[in-house]
C-alpha cells in the first residue's frame, strides 16, 4: 500500500502541535506554583524577624507580630485533630470492617463523599447555627469543631482505603485463632495499615491547617492577646485575611510573612506524608 | 505408613451436612468420620468443596453473610455447628493453615506470641520458653533464633509458612486444618512442610485440602475424594490409592480427569 | 443491629454466642480468648462514630434551612430570582451572588479542564518515567496550597498583570465584536469574574488533573500497545483511545472540579470585587455566594440580613449537592473514587 504523503505530514504537525500544548499546560501549571512562592519568599522572608514569633498582632502603625495568631491556630488545628483521628478512624474501620456492604455503610460513604468535597464555608455557617448562635458568641472552640468536621472525612476516606487493602486471608488467619473480631482490627488491621492512615491524618492536618472560611463564623478574630479557647481567638489564617485586605502596608507586610510561614508548614506536611506512605510501603 | 488400629477415636464427625452458599448447594449430604491423632486428606478437583468442608469445621463461614451449614458436625461429641457454640473457643481448639502464608505484620517472636496472649497471661520468661518451644517443633528455631524481634514478612515463603504453623500450634489445638499449605511453596519448602505434618500427626487430628496427590499419598493415613460437592470414596489411603472401590476415585487418582 | 446480612454480623455472632457455660465441664477447660466481652463496645464504638458523619451531612441541611427560614418566609421562591441586595431597606434577593457563582465557576472550568487535561495527558503519555512522580506531586502541591494564598496573590500578582496588560489588550481586540464583545467590556479594574474564574481554573486543576490520571490508568496496556503499534501518533493515542475510552471518569473529574469550584471561597473574595449586580461583561466586578458570605457575615447586622445570607448558604449547598452527587454517580459508573 502506498501511503500519502501530504496525510502523514498533516498528522505529523497535528501531533506536533497537541504535544506541544501539553508541554505548555504543564508548564503553565508549574509556572503558576513557583510564582506563588516566589512571591511568598520574595515578600515574606526580609520581614521574617523574632519579633513575628514574640510579638502579638499589633495596631497599624506600630511595631508587632503574629505571636497570639500563631498560638490561636495551633489550638484550634491541635483539638480539631485530637477529636477527628479517634472519629474518623473508627467510622473508617466501622465502614471498612463491619458495615462493608450494609445499607447503613452504603448511606455513611455517600454522606462522606459529599462532605469530602462540600464547600468549607458551609460547614463554617453549620456551626454557627449549632453552636456560636446558641451560646451567644463566637470561640475557639466552634473553630475547633468546625475543623474537626473539615478534617473527618479525610480521616474516614483514607483509614477505610488503607483497611481495604489488608488482605481477606490476613483476617481469617487472626480469627482462625479464636481472636475477637475487635482485637483483629486492632492488632493486625491497624497495624497492616498503619502508614497509610498516619498519612491520611497528616493531609488532614495540612487541609485544615490552611482553612480560613469556616474560622469566619466561629472564633472569629480578636484584637486583644487571649489564647481561651472559649472566646473568639485570632488565628493566622484569619489574621492574614483582615491584614491583606487593609490599606496599611504594615499589616500587609505581616500578611505575607503569615503566608509564607503557613505554606511552609502546609506544603512541608503534605510532602512529609507522601514521603512517609511512599517509605512504609 | 497407615496405622489404622482398630481403637482409633473419632474426634470429628461429620453427619449429613449440607452447606450453602447463598441458595447455591456446595457441599451435598457429607457423612464422614475423622480419627483422631492421624491425618485425613481431603481430595478432588477444584471446585469439589473440599476447602469448603475445612472452613465449616472451625465456623470460618461466619465471617460471611449468606454461607450457611446444615446437619451435624461434632467434635468429640458436641455439634459445632448450633448457634449455642462459642466460636472463639471452638477455633482455640481447632488450628488452621492457610494456603498463602498469612505472617502477622509485627516481629517473628510477636507471631507466636500474638495468638497465644489471647488465652494466656505468662511471664516473659515462660514466654520466650514457649516461643522456643514451638518454633523448635516447626523446626525453625535454628534459622529464626538470631532474629526474632525482625519482621515476620522478613521471612522466606516456606519459613513464613512453618511460622503459621508454629503460631498455629502455640495455642496447643487439638485439631488442625490445613489448606493446601505446601502449594504456594518451591520443592523444598514443601517437603519440610510435610516433615512437619509427619511431626503433627502424633499429636493432633490433621485435616488437610491438598491438590497434589502425592503428598496425600506421601503423609495421610485417610483420604477422602470429593466431587462436585459429594463424597465419593472415603478409606484408608492404602486402599483408596492401590485399590479404589469407585470408579471415578480411580480416574482421578490415575489422572484420567480432575 | 439495622443490618441483618452483612459482614458485620460475624462480630455479633461470637459475641452474643460468648457464654462459658455452655462449654460442657467435662471438656479440658479452654479459655475464651481475652477481651471477647470488649466486642460490642468496639462495635458500638465505630457504629456511633459512622453515624456521626450520617448527623453532620443531616445537620448541614437541618441548619441551614431552620436558620434561613425567616429569609424564604418573608421574600418567598422569588428570592433565588430577586437580584436586589439592600441592607439599608432590607430586601434581598439572591441572584447577583448565584449568578456570579455559576459565571466564575464556567470560567474555572472552561479554563482548568483544557489546561488539567494537557498536564494529565503530558504525565500519561510524555514524561519521562524519572520526572513523572517527581511532577505528578508537584501538581499535587496545587492542591495543597491554602485558598488564603491564592487570593493573596491573585490581589497583589495577577490583579495588576489583568489591568495594565491582558484586560486592556483583550479590551482592544475582543470588545468592539458582535455578541462576543459584551462579554469584554468596561473599564479594566484588574478585579472581577475573569481574574476569579482564572485563579479557580487554577485551584481545580489538580483535582481533575489526579482523577483523571486515575482513569487513564484504567486503559489496558495491550490497547495503547496496540494503538502505538499500528503507527498511531501520541495525540492520536490521546484522543482516539484514551479519551474515549475514559469518557465517563474525565467527566467525572471535570464535574468534581465544578463542584470545588463552587464553593471556594477566599481566593474568590480577594478578586471579585463584591459588587451586588449583574452584568455581562467578565471584566466586571461581581459576587458569589460564597464571597458574599465570607465579606459581609461579620457586619451583618440585623435577622433578615444574617437569615438572607444564611439562605445564601443554603442553595450554594443544594447546588453543589447535586453536583457531587453526580460526580459520584459518574465516578462510580467508572469503578472509582472520588478522591481526597
Amino acid at each position: 500500500m502506498k501511503l500519502d504523503p501530504g496525510i502523514l505530514r498533516k498528522r505529523r504537525l497535528m501531533n506536533r502541535f497537541m504535544i506541544g500544548l501539553f508541554h505548555l499546560a504543564m508548564i503553565v501549571s508549574i509556572g503558576v506554583l513557583a510564582a506563588i512562592l516566589i512571591k511568598l519568599v520574595a515578600d515574606g522572608v526580609h520581614s521574617l524577624a523574632p519579633s513575628v514569633f514574640t510579638m502579638s498582632t499589633p495596631a497599624p502603625g506600630s511595631k508587632g507580630g503574629l505571636f497570639n495568631a500563631i498560638v490561636g491556630s495551633v489550638l484550634v488545628v491541635f483539638f480539631a485533630i485530637l477529636f477527628a483521628v479517634p472519629i474518623g478512624v473508627l467510622a473508617g474501620t466501622y465502614l471498612a470492617e463491619y458495615g462493608r456492604d450494609s445499607r447503613f455503610g452504603h448511606v455513611v460513604r455517600f454522606c462522606n463523599d459529599i462532605l469530602l468535597s462540600a464547600p468549607s464555608i458551609i460547614t463554617g455557617l453549620f456551626i454557627y447555627g449549632l453552636v456560636v448562635l446558641p451560646v451567644g458568641h463566637f470561640s475557639g472552640w466552634a473553630g475547633a469543631l468546625a475543623l474537626c468536621f473539615i478534617a473527618l472525612p479525610v480521616i474516614i476516606r483514607t483509614t477505610e482505603d488503607m483497611l481495604r487493602l489488608v488482605p481477606d486471608t490476613l483476617r481469617e488467619a487472626t480469627i482462625a485463632l479464636g481472636c475477637p473480631y475487635w482485637k483483629m482490627i486492632v492488632s493486625i488491621g491497624w497495624r497492616a495499615a498503619r502508614p497509610g492512615i498516619v498519612t491520611g491524618i497528616i493531609l488532614a492536618l495540612a487541609r485544615i491547617s490552611g482553612e480560613t472560611a469556616p474560622l469566619l463564623f466561629t472564633s472569629l478574630n480578636n484584637q486583644f492577646t487571649s489564647f481561651s479557647m472559649n472566646a473568639p481567638l485570632s488565628t493566622l489564617p484569619i489574621v492574614i485575611f483582615q491584614f491583606a485586605m487593609s490599606p496599611y502596608r504594615d499589616w500587609q507586610q505581616l500578611a505575607w510573612v503569615g503566608s509564607l510561614l503557613i505554606t511552609v508548614t502546609v506544603l512541608a506536611l503534605s510532602i512529609f506524608a507522601r514521603l512517609f506512605s511512599r517509605r512504609k510501603t | 505408613m497407615n496405622d489404622n488400629s482398630p481403637e482409633t477415636k473419632i474426634k470429628v464427625s461429620v453427619k449429613q451436612l449440607n452447606f450453602f452458599y447463598n441458595d447455591t448447594l456446595a457441599l451435598k449430604d457429607i457423612s464422614l468420620d475423622f480419627p483422631d491423632r492421624s491425618v485425613t486428606a481431603l481430595i478432588g478437583p477444584s471446585g469439589c468443596g473440599k476447602s469448603t468442608l475445612l472452613r465449616v469445621l472451625n465456623r470460618m463461614y461466619d465471617l460471611y453473610p449468606g454461607q450457611r451449614a446444615e446437619g451435624r458436625v461434632e467434635v468429640d461429641g458436641e455439634n459445632i455447628i448450633s448457634p449455642g457454640v462459642t466460636v472463639s473457643a471452638l477455633r482455640a481448639k481447632i488450628g488452621m493453615v492457610f494456603q498463602r502464608p498469612t505472617p502477622f505484620p509485627m516481629s517473628i517472636y510477636d507471631n507466636i506470641a500474638f495468638p497465644v496472649r489471647l488465652y494466656r497471661r505468662l511471664p516473659r520468661q515462660q514466654m520466650d520458653e514457649l516461643v522456643e518451644e514451638v518454633l523448635s517443633k516447626a523446626a525453625l528455631w535454628n534459622e529464626v533464633k538470631d532474629k526474632l524481634n525482625r519482621s515476620g514478612l522478613s521471612l522466606s515463603g516456606g519459613q513464613q509458612q512453618r511460622l503459621c504453623i508454629a503460631r498455629t500450634i502455640a495455642i496447643k489445638p487439638e485439631i488442625v486444618l490445613l489448606d493446601e499449605p505446601a502449594s504456594a511453596l518451591d520443592p523444598i519448602s514443601m517437603g519440610q512442610i510435610d516433615e512437619l505434618i509427619e511431626e503433627l500427626r502424633h499429636e493432633y487430628c490433621v485435616i488437610m485440602v491438598t491438590h497434589n496427590l502425592q503428598q496425600a499419598s506421601r503423609v495421610s493415613d485417610y483420604t477422602a475424594f470429593l466431587y462436585l460437592g459429594e463424597l465419593i470414596e472415603f478409606d484408608t489411603t492404602n486402599a483408596i490409592f492401590t485399590s479404589p472401590k469407585i470408579k471415578r476415585t480411580e480416574d482421578y487418582i490415575t489422572g484420567r480427569f480432575g | 443491629m439495622e443490618e441483618t446480612a452483612p459482614a458485620g454480623t460475624m462480630a455479633s455472632r461470637n459475641s452474643n454466642a460468648f457464654d462459658q457455660a455452655k462449654v460442657p465441664a467435662a471438656q479440658r477447660p479452654r479459655l475464651v480468648a481475652f477481651g471477647s466481652g470488649f466486642e460490642p463496645v468496639f462495635g458500638l464504638a465505630s457504629r456511633a462514630a459512622a453515624l456521626l458523619v450520617v448527623l453532620v451531612m443531616a445537620g448541614i441541611f437541618a441548619t441551614l434551612c431552620y436558620q434561613s427560614f425567616p429569609a424564604f418566609k418573608t421574600f418567598g421562591l422569588p428570592f433565588i430570582f430577586n437580584s436586589s441586595w439592600n441592607p439599608v431597606t432590607d430586601k434581598f434577593g439572591a441572584l447577583p451572588a448565584v449568578t456570579g457563582t455559576l459565571i466564575t465557576s464556567i470560567v474555572a472550568v472552561v479554563c482548568g479542564a483544557p489546561l488539567a487535561l494537557g498536564v494529565a495527558f503530558y504525565l500519561n503519555e510524555l514524561c519521562p518515567f524519572r520526572l513523572r512522580s517527581i511532577l505528578t506531586t508537584t501538581i499535587e502541591l496545587l492542591a495543597a496550597i491554602p485558598s488564603i494564598i491564592y487570593g493573596m496573590w491573585g490581589l497583589f500578582v495577577l490583579v495588576p498583570i489583568m489591568s495594565k496588560i491582558i484586560q486592556p489588550a483583550v479590551i482592544n481586540a475582543l470588545g468592539p465584536l458582535p455578541l462576543i464583545g459584551a462579554f469584554f467590556q468596561g473599564p479594566p479594574f484588574g478585579i472581577g469574574m475573569l481574574t476569579a474564574g482564572l485563579i479557580l481554573s487554577i485551584m481545580i486543576l489538580p483535582f481533575i488533573a489526579s482523577v483523571s490520571l486515575q482513569a487513564f490508568a484504567t486503559v489496558p496496556v495491550a490497547l495503547r500497545e496496540a494503538a502505538y503499534g499500528t503507527g498511531a501518533s501520541v495525540w492520536e493515542v490521546c484522543y482516539r483511545i484514551i479519551l474515549p475510552y475514559t469518557k465517563t471518569g474525565i467527566i467525572g473529574a471535570i464535574m468534581l472540579g465544578l463542584g470545588r469550584a463552587l464553593g471556594e471561597t477566599m481566593a474568590v473574595t480577594f478578586v471579585i470585587g463584591n459588587a451586588h449586580r449583574i452584568q455581562m461583561s467578565l471584566f466586571a466586578p461581581g459576587t458569589t455566594i460564597s464571597a458574599t458570605l465570607a465579606n459581609e457575615f461579620t457586619e451583618a447586622f440585623g435577622k433578615m440580613y444574617l437569615s438572607s445570607l444564611l439562605a445564601l448558604g443554603l442553595i450554594l449547598f443544594a447546588i453543589t449537592f447535586v453536583v457531587l452527587v453526580i460526580t459520584r454517580i459518574l465516578l462510580h459508573s467508572a469503578n472509582r473514587k472520588i478522591p481526597v
